[in-house]
């Protein structure tokens, strides 16, 4: 496993992992829920060139089904379930916020600042030359602390799962970039905890809308001590 | 030999849930669930044996491992799950003749029953670390639907966020594998083992102290979530408080130590590579912050479930909380306490259980004068509290005191004095609100009776063997934790 | 070489200024065959401006110098970043001027104007263009500005020629992500800045939710021509700096015919292609409300600033 110097697979890595931080950026700044599940389907995507990329660069073919099931699992399955659920139920909008969008954004800029600093301090190991990619460190932190901020801000189920989700995907991509990613078995476990888990939820954004009559989870309120 | 141990410990559960997933009659239903309790229970004895001696087995190209620290948790693991097991037929027949549970869930709570089985039994027999987190992952999942059981909104909203705040948390303790993957990865022989624990301890010293440093942090932030260490706790009283209540007593007595012993791997790991105070005194800190945090909400509390879950909180941080002073003892301590935790848990949710049953109320102030209406549980309660609260000559007060001694053996006077205080208002608070559910007058007319004698055994059972550990420990017990504790001690 | 400056100045005129209305054309044209319309022909702008430039002008009898005087300004304005902007061939024409902080002011110089005018009339709607223009500005600038200055540090200075030439001699940092993030990030910018879908629309007029036009509601006539004019070239010029200043392939370094007429024909496919898109967003967005429009600004100016973040991240 000799890295393969390629200038265009670095350069094409660089390019998808600055936009799935985009994408980040982008569910962070938008309101509707239908264009949440498209980002993030984009994103997932993008995450399975990544990983496509670093089987094709370096070689690292045990990353092959793992990122086919990145494209399958994230980018096809999970966004047509989220798709239906929100067809189902009838909401479409995150209306209230605990931050404004305009201070959201500038939050999640401090954040990849925050997660740059981060992955410095990882990457100043001795073994710093482990993986050729190891420059999408940053990326993927600012992804993990991005989703969980999602999750923080926004009040509707939906946007929960989806900031759930887009975490999960900065884990994974951390992965990519220090390790070549988890050892295979391992990563197919780890797909299928997250489609079972984003099943699971998906039900109960539906009974959550049944009993409650709306998905926002401000109306969760009764188990306060 | 080896496989055929492992092999039963986890096929059993398998096949339990296979066979749960086809079948639909009830008596079969709880006939499969018991029978996979008890042959799991005597494979876990079986186990047991084996390691006695401070070996480890291994099989399936050491894919799974067992040391005796995972035989003594499995020990735990299987009983509860027993326990359990035995409960929940007469507690479900109860409710279904209530007309609280119908024919569907019932099927479904006995699947979910095994499959939780299965998933912890998979985060105890991993030797991959990875594998140790999609168990993890799985009990999370498995118990989702067993949280939102009752279909309520206060149900529903408690498995929400059940699952939400776990997933969160877990999500970072994987962040944390994966730079305990990145640590090893050209340190251990062929990449495809860098995840082992076996693998791992043989070079732990080799590993980058700071990159360990950092996963140590995400792996305590994610596995305490499933703990219920504070400040990431407050799922717990909701899922408690939430799930029927054989299901709450196997996650406060199963779930929590499966967490736990995922957190001791890696507080041995990190502890042996990166050495000094660091692991140890995170653990202190973050165990006496649980205990804290904890304290208030047993004073102030309506729900006897939720009162339950709280002190889970506290215990958790009692066994971090020893497992941080790091001396032989205080490991000794802490793993005897998950014993006694796990046994006095299930007396107390079980017990809770029973009163529910009878009282048809989950609220403190609704239920008195217990000892009139259902004496047998009722003074199993009243026992059951003391037992918890750590008063001789229970269990839980030994593994307290071995603590405590351990605790001033290393010289923290100031942690261990804040412990007792903390323990001590603890106690002044479960006796508040129990005297008052036991004594007294029953100021409602009471519609159920007592639980069914099988139960009732049951409890007589588990409160005796906290009486025994109070009193006597039994020398094959000692050498199993000791040579548990040796494995913490890495 | 008096000769050849010469040249430069007349072919950077007419490139700029004088194909700035086929480019509006060009654009209106495709909105309308996006709503399946047969729209007017590309040429349309030149023949209003023509038209406008015949007729008479009405002033408002209250109206000031400030009202005589700001067309020109801005349209002077426009003509001599037009002169700074490289276009076909480097080093610009007026290099020795300015660089791109100069055009960051000339702009600044003709909005500044503009609002002023909505003032000066005293008309209800001038005064709302112009506090919707100047808030407006206060996001778009620093945005601008931002996306701006991280081409410029990627490229090691503020003087368009050697940022155009920097990128020439290596065309894979074309590529490179911060470089694509404040390319999107000028985009969304140039949107705000030329008054398109999302952000105003160029077609209505429409009271309540215009913007430019609410500002050149009282001119007519020559003065009106210039005004519209000026806000073409400042189209092309934003397309011309979005093309060049990310991607300057093709661009001529020397005077040779040969070389010119592959920079010519590179700059025209440029700015059309971009055009189209232009188009294309202005055809599938609605017009943002006002008072969402400034978390439009803040993604622009969050990509810019994470243009800037990632080029320290993952380097040049």
């Amino acid at each position: 496993m000799i890295p393969v110097h390629l200038p265009l697979v670095e350069l094409l890595i660089d390019i998808f992992a600055a936009s799935i931080l985009v994408t980040a950026f982008l569910i962070v700044s938008s309101r509707s829920l239908v264009f949440y599940i498209r980002l993030f389907a984009l994103q997932s995507l993008l995450l399975g060139m990544v990983a496509l990329l670093v089987v094709i660069g370096y070689g690292e073919t045990h990353i092959l089904i793992a990122a086919i099931l990145t494209i399958a699992i994230k980018a096809i399955a999970i966004p047509v379930v989220l798709t239906r659920v929100i067809e189902r139920i009838h909401v479409q909008k995150e209306i209230r916020f605990r931050m404004s969008i305009t201070a959201s954004l500038m939050f999640c800029g401090g954040i990849v600042i925050l997660a740059d600093s981060v992955a410095q301090s990882i990457l100043r190991s001795p073994h710093a030359e482990a993986s050729a990619v190891t420059r999408v460190l940053s990326v993927s932190i600012a992804m993990m602390l991005i989703g969980l901020f999602i999750m923080m801000t926004r009040q509707k189920a939906l946007t929960q799962i989806i900031g759930l989700l887009t975490m999960e995907n900065g884990v994974f991509l951390s992965g990519l970039s220090i390790t070549y990613g988890m050892p295979l078995i391992v990563e197919v476990g780890i797909f299928f905890d997250i489609l079972v888990a984003v099943l699971i939820l998906g039900v109960f954004v539906f009974r959550i809308n049944k009993t409650f009559e709306s998905i926002s989870i401000d109306s969760l309120r009764s188990l306060r001590h | 030999m080896s496989t055929i141990i492992l092999g039963l410990l986890l096929g059993l559960p398998v096949a339990g849930t296979l066979l749960c997933a086809v079948l639909h009659q009830r008596r079969i239903l709880e006939t499969v669930t018991v029978s996979v309790g008890g042959l799991t229970f005597l494979s876990a004895l079986w186990l047991v044996a084996e390691v006695m001696q401070g070996t480890t087995i291994s099989s399936s190209e050491g894919w799974l491992y067992a040391d005796a620290l995972s035989a003594y948790i499995i020990i735990i693991i299987s009983g509860s799950a027993l326990v359990v097991a035995l409960y929940s037929t007469g507690y479900l027949r109860r409710q279904i003749r209530d007309g609280k549970v119908s024919d569907r869930q019932l099927w479904l709570y006995y699947l979910l029953l095994n499959a939780f089985l299965c998933t912890m039994m998979v985060v105890l027999l991993s030797n991959n670390l990875g594998f140790l987190w999609i168990g993890s992952e799985a009990t999370t999942l498995a118990t989702a639907f067993l949280v939102a059981f009752y279909e309520r909104e206060r149900s529903i909203e408690a498995a929400w966020k059940y699952v939400i705040i776990c997933s969160v948390g877990i999500g970072f303790a994987l962040f944390g594998i994966i730079l305990t993957y990145y640590s090893a990865l050209h340190v251990v022989p062929g990449s495809g083992n860098a995840l082992n624990w076996s693998s791992l301890m043989l070079v732990a010293k080799d590993l980058d102290p700071a990159v360990l440093k950092l996963a140590f942090i995400f792996i305590l932030v994610g596995f305490g979530t499933k703990a219920g260490l504070a400040p990431l706790h407050t799922w717990k009283p909701d899922a408690y408080g939430e799930a029927p209540t054989p299901i709450s007593a196997l996650m406060a007595a199963g779930l929590v130590n499966v967490a736990l012993y995922s957190l001791m791997r890696f507080y041995v790991l990190v502890n042996t590579a990166v050495g000094g105070t660091y692991a140890p005194t995170l653990f202190m800190v973050f165990g006496l912050v649980s205990m804290g945090i904890a304290l208030p909400f047993i004073l102030l509390q309506k729900d006897f479930k939720r009162m339950l879950a709280y002190s889970s909180v506290e215990h958790v941080g009692i066994i971090v909380f020893a497992i941080g002073i790091g001396t032989p003892l205080a490991y000794f301590g802490a793993l005897l306490h998950l014993l006694n935790n796990a046994l006095a848990k299930m007396v107390l949710f079980l017990t809770a259980g029973n009163v529910r049953l009878a009282y048809g109320s989950r609220l403190m102030r609704r239920v008195t004068g217990a000892i009139k209406v259902i004496p047998v549980s009722a003074s199993f309660l009243i026992v059951g509290v003391f037992a918890l609260t750590g008063w001789p000559p229970f269990g839980v007060f030994i593994s307290e005191f071995t603590i405590v001694t351990a605790g001033i053996d290393r010289g923290y006077v100031v942690p261990v004095i804040f412990f007792i205080a903390i323990i001590a208002a603890v106690f002044v608070g479960f006796i508040y609100y129990t005297s008052r559910m036991v004594f007294g007058e029953p100021n409602v007319p009471v519609t159920g009776g007592e639980a069914e004698p099988l139960a009732l055994w049951v409890l007589g059972l588990l409160l005796a063997a906290l009486l025994l550990l109070g009193v006597y420990l039994p020398p094959p017990l000692e050498q199993v934790i000791e040579n548990a504790a040796r494995v913490l001690k890495g | 070489m008096a000769t050849i400056i010469l040249l430069s100045f007349l072919f950077q005129i007419i490139l700029v200024i004088a194909l700035a209305p086929l480019v509006t054309g060009i654009i209106r044209k495709t909105k309308a065959r996006f709503q399946h319309r047969r729209g007017a022909t590309v040429l349309q702008p030149y023949y209003d401006l023509v038209k406008l430039m015949r007729k008479d002008v009405v002033v408002s009898s209250v109206a000031s110098w400030l009202f005589h005087c700001t067309p020109f300004v801005v349209f002077s304005s426009m003509v001599v970043i037009s002169l700074l902007v490289p276009t076909v061939v480097t080093p610009v024409p007026l290099h020795w001027v300015g660089d791109i902080i100069a055009v960051i002011y000339l702009f600044a110089l003709g909005r500044f104007f503009m609002a002023l005018v909505g003032l000066d009339t005293a008309s209800a709607f001038g005064g709302l263009g112009s506090s919707r223009e100047m808030s407006i500005a206060s996001i778009v600038e620093p945005a601008m500005m931002l996306a701006i200055f991280t081409a410029a540090v990627t490229a090691g200075s503020t003087d368009l020629s050697v940022i155009v030439d920097r990128l020439s001699t290596t065309p894979a940092s074309m590529l490179n992500p911060s470089h694509l993030l404040a390319f999107a990030g000028l985009f969304v910018v140039s949107l705000a800045e030329t008054g398109r879908i999302p952000v105003d629309n160029p077609a209505t007029h429409l009271e309540l939710t215009m913007i430019h036009e609410a500002m050149i509601l009282e001119y007519s006539g020559p003065y009106l021509a210039l005004i519209e004019w000026a806000s073409q070239v400042k189209l092309v010029i934003f397309l011309a700096l979005m093309a060049n200043m990310f991607f300057p392939l093709g661009m001529a370094t020397t005077w040779s015919p040969s070389a010119l007429a592959v920079g010519a024909g590179a700059f025209l496919l440029k700015v059309i292609g971009l055009a189209l898109i232009v188009a294309l967003v202005e055809s599938t967005n609605a017009k943002l409300r006002l008072f969402r429009v400034p978390e439009l600004l803040v993604v622009a100016f969050i990509l810019s600033l994470l243009s800037l973040i990632l080029y320290f991240i993952v380097g040049a």
